[in-house]
């Protein structure tokens, strides 16, 4: 039983300091640094300590340092408490949704069966929708307890597009689910094992579909109307400063690890390499023994997985850098008028597809 | 709310699809991040001295300017260290900002080389607005547009710049020099 709490906590403070430690603030950089690279520009260079500047890298402490030495101001007429609690409400559901993702798949060290995700529910996927739409609940009391015309907009703008694009990404994933019969994450992740298997071509449009999707989720270019800058100011986080900021602005980075993480399981191959499977792996470390093969077939896997998740980001920060914003009637007409009936189509083709092989 | 402007945009089937534009245009994209990112390791590990940015870290890297470029005004300096302004006051006439500020001084009886020259020469970069007009009125060639252009400073009386601070060796000035007598050549003074 201790055993079993202690690994717990060792994956617990893993996942924490991966994504809170490493990737929140690395990806402020990335961002920046990307952005200059693809427009021919230098990008964030700046920041150094004793003169040496690492490409850039101090900027992250020095965002960091600015956001705890900001003041930390609430507006006249804004509800103190509400305005207090949002950016939690916000932040806390992004990191939450890590619980159930599995970054690597089951390994026996020292006799001990390693399963490596937090808690491998059954039903891990609906749990991941269920906790990212509270993040939603965030957004729409930070833009209302402001007392600002334009957080009112952007938090009614977030509203109406995350409720859209929810139901397009629930449904893209039925057909994920018919296709793998299984809600377990860890399940899903274990039967692409297979090449062939990958969600990428088991569902090539439910993968296109759930990019758009997630990435609408997110906020981001090219569906950033809800805080579209030449529009709204900030919108639903134009009266928030310091740290409050600052949580916003992580949870927004955090939830990119999310989608990746998640279009890494369903689509990508989870953490698998092509072609490789987990016993054939082990058989070419069979020579470290029992314990020392699986540690380093675990360290590969996790390498693996974490090395597809950068590429999603990768892919995300490519096409907020390359594509203009949409208008917020565009939004709407693509997720209601587009996405939603080609997910209908896509769970119809899937099951007729299944009921022919069957 | 909203009403539709006809564009005019006609667009073909396989654009309408919009997915294969979006990943042309990622494609241009992607390939510019990638040229760049593998353009900058040769440069960071010393190799190559020529990044293919066009931008320039400017405090450490600077460029050379166009001889035309009009940087602050200087005094020509001849070879044997004395001005070649002989203070006649033309550019403190020509001057429109009145930055220039000339007190002349002037041989006393004794021949040698030099009849006149300028004992106070400030010229106030504070006011200056760098037209250009001082060196074309100058009949000596001894006033010049230089290409130093950073002359911000936290204190305004230190930018009243006196005499022996405008004083440049005419060796400095001679491509200035050339591309003056061009340019004023041509308009036949």
């Amino acid at each position: 039983m201790w055993v079993d709490l202690a690994i717990t906590l060792v994956k617990i403070l893993f996942i924490i300091g991966v994504t809170v430690g490493f990737f929140a603030p690395i990806l402020t950089w990335v961002e920046r640094k990307q952005s200059a690279i693809m427009q021919d520009r230098i990008g964030a260079n700046r920041a150094d300590i004793l003169g040496f500047t690492a490409i850039g890298l101090f900027h992250c402490i020095a965002d960091a340092l600015k956001m705890f030495t900001k003041e930390d101001f609430i507006p006249e007429g804004a509800n103190k408490i509400l305005h207090t609690l949002s950016p939690i409400i916000a932040v806390v559901p992004a990191i939450l949704t890590f619980a159930v993702v599995p970054f690597g798949g089951q390994y026996t060290i020292f006799d001990n069966e390693v399963n490596l995700v937090i808690s491998d529910l059954d039903v891990g996927l609906l749990f991941v929708f269920a906790i990212a739409s509270l993040a939603t609940y965030g957004y729409v009391i930070a833009g209302w307890s402001s007392n600002n015309n334009w957080s009112l907009l952007g938090s009614m703008r977030t509203a109406s597009q995350m409720i859209s694009y929810e139901v397009t990404m629930g449904l893209t994933i039925v057909g994920v689910l018919m296709v793998y019969g299984s809600m377990k994450l860890t399940t899903i992740g274990a039967i692409q094992e297979d090449f062939f298997k990958w969600g990428l071509f088991l569902q090539p449009l439910g993968f296109f579909m759930f990019l758009a999707a997630s990435i609408a989720e997110n906020k981001r270019i090219p569906f950033d109307n809800p805080e579209a800058e030449s529009e709204i100011v900030a919108g639903y986080f134009t009266e928030y400063s310091g740290l409050k900021f600052g949580m916003f602005f992580m949870s927004e980075f955090i939830e990119m690890v999310t989608i990746g993480a998640i279009m890494t399981i369903l689509f990508f191959g989870a953490w698998h390499i092509p072609f490789l499977t987990t016993t054939t792996l082990l058989g070419w470390f069979d020579f470290l023994g029992t314990t020392g093969s699986n540690i380093l077939v675990m360290l590969i896997q996790v390498g693996v997985f974490f090395s597809k998740v950068v590429f999603f980001i990768w892919l995300q920060m490519t096409i907020r850098w390359t594509l203009p914003r949409f208008r917020y009637d565009q939004i709407m007409k693509l997720g209601w008028k587009i996405l939603l009936p080609l997910s209908l189509v896509n769970i119809l083709v899937t099951g007729i597809v299944i009921l022919v092989l069957n | 709310m909203a009403y539709y402007v006809n564009r005019n945009i006609k667009m073909t089937w396989w654009e309408k699809i919009y997915l294969p534009e979006i990943i042309k245009g990622m494609i241009i994209t992607s390939r510019h991040f990638f040229s760049n990112l593998f353009g900058f390791i040769p440069f960071f590990l010393g190799t190559q001295k020529e990044r293919k940015i066009m931008t320039v870290y400017y405090p450490e890297e600077q460029v050379q300017y166009p001889i035309a470029y009009r940087g602050r005004p200087v005094l020509a300096q001849n070879e044997d260290g004395h001005p070649a302004c002989v203070a006649c006051g033309l550019c403190e006439i020509a001057c429109p900002a009145y930055c220039i500020h000339i007190e002349p001084g002037e041989n006393s009886g004794k021949q040698n080389q030099y009849e006149r020259w300028p004992d106070v020469f400030n010229i106030d970069y504070a006011i200056c607005i760098f037209c250009g007009n001082c060196e074309e009125a100058c009949p000596e060639e001894a006033i010049f547009m230089s290409d130093d252009c950073e002359i911000s400073m936290l204190d305004r009386k230190k930018m009243l710049y006196t005499k022996e601070q405008l004083l440049t060796p005419v060796a400095d000035l001679q491509k200035r020099i050339e591309f003056t007598r061009n340019m004023y050549a041509k308009w036949n003074y």
